[in-house]
């Protein structure tokens, strides 16, 4: 394994989707995947997964899903490092399973423990014709594809209601990413960190 | 060449008067650098939060840049719209951060502003709503004409951005 010239880096992500926070819904499950770039691969793991459904207790108002992530990535670009896509899903009061929130954030990149608490958005109707349709009907809208909450495009023609949280636990492993020559945390560097550039005034060509 | 990953979020904002809003962003360099891959600007949703006051846009960020010299360090600029209930909209905040420079995680609170108008403006804008905006948005992110503005502090939007550098230490540059 131990290869002095090695041209992908590997990110290995062991985490929990913890649980969520909707205080005007109960008996939710979430549904998670993960977004990536071209260079990008997954070489272990599930990049899909369904999670049970919970219900709020008595003691407190948190749902709790404990739900395992274990994945391991390769690439050589960090360009389209990989977002985890978690929607959450519950029923209404007809019991049809409607979408409760959508929410995406990049995996972390430094080595280490990291909790992340997500917003969850659902989108919105943009007329008020589809508003009353959408009431009568009892269907909310949806997305097709909860992947387009990791992109970046075209999202200026959404309306969104945020109407909770989604709580993820991570924990990150990298490896050879210093060896290609990326530095991902203050210290990785062999010089002391300077905070700010603003004393470099005399043009510095590299 | 020495290259640069922007890799984040723009979180969301508050503290504006109203919370049915959306941001305008671009992502600003010097004439050194050079964009690989990734989208340079862009415009979030309209998020109306059920829940506090914050707006969440959740709106992801990841550039790749080169780059021959460190004079231009990106800037992030943004502008802070409200949309009401008829799909009017109405300048909030303008803003921008400095990209942070040492590698690693961040989590920047970009504090924004408005312009002030006369008091007449400020008459109007009370009952019909509208206001003064910037005829040059470059305005934003530089110092240079900014003596001839009255502006007014609006919310703070929240950033989350991750840095990697490559190659920066191969040139002496210490960050």
């Amino acid at each position: 394994m131990a290869s002095s010239n090695p041209s992908v880096f590997l990110l290995m992500i062991n985490g929990q989707i913890e649980g969520a926070n909707f205080p005007e819904y109960d008996d939710l499950y979430c549904k998670y995947c993960f977004v990536y770039g071209h260079d990008w691969a997954p070489t272990s793991g599930l990049e899909e997964g369904i999670s049970q459904i919970t219900s709020k207790s008595r003691e407190s108002h948190n749902l709790i899903w404990n739900f395992p992530l274990d994945l391991t990535f390769k690439s050589t670009n960090p360009f389209g490092w990989p977002q985890i896509v978690v929607s959450v899903y519950g029923p209404d009061t007809f019991g049809n399973d409607v979408v409760r929130g959508y929410g995406a954030i990049h995996i972390p990149f430094t080595p280490g423990k990291h909790t992340r608490t997500i917003p969850m958005f659902v989108p919105e109707s943009t007329s008020r014709l589809q508003k009353f349709t959408s009431w009568l009907m009892g269907r909310r809208p949806e997305f097709t594809d909860p992947k387009v909450v990791a992109q970046g495009e075209g999202r200026e023609v959404t309306r969104v209601r945020s109407q909770g949280f989604v709580t993820l636990q991570f924990n990150i492993v990298t490896k050879d990413m210093k060896k290609l020559g990326y530095d991902t945390s203050p210290g990785s560097s062999e010089a002391t960190p300077v905070t700010g550039l603003s004393g470099m005034d005399q043009p510095y060509t590299l | 060449m020495a290259e640069l990953h922007i890799i984040g979020q723009i979180i969301g904002a508050s503290g504006f008067p109203q919370s049915s809003l959306f941001c305008k962003w671009g992502v600003h360099t010097g004439g050194a650098w050079r964009l690989l891959s990734g989208l340079r600007e862009g415009q979030t949703q309209v998020d109306f939060p059920q829940t506090g006051e914050m707006a969440h846009w959740s709106h992801p960020i990841d550039l790749h840049y080169t780059t021959k010299g460190l004079q231009g360090w990106p800037k992030l600029h943004i502008q802070v719209w409200h949309q009401d209930s008829f799909g009017r909209c109405e300048l909030y905040g303008y803003g921008y951060c400095h990209i942070p420079s040492s590698p690693g995680h961040h989590r920047l609170q970009c504090a924004t502003w408005r312009p002030l108008g006369s008091w007449q403006e400020q008459l109007a804008q009370m009952f019909v709503g509208g206001g003064p905006q910037l005829r040059s948005p470059d305005l934003i992110y530089s110092g240079a004409d900014r003596y001839r503005l009255h502006t007014v502090a609006m919310g703070v939007v929240e950033v989350e951005l991750g840095i990697i550098l490559r190659h920066f230490d191969r040139y002496g540059i210490e960050s």
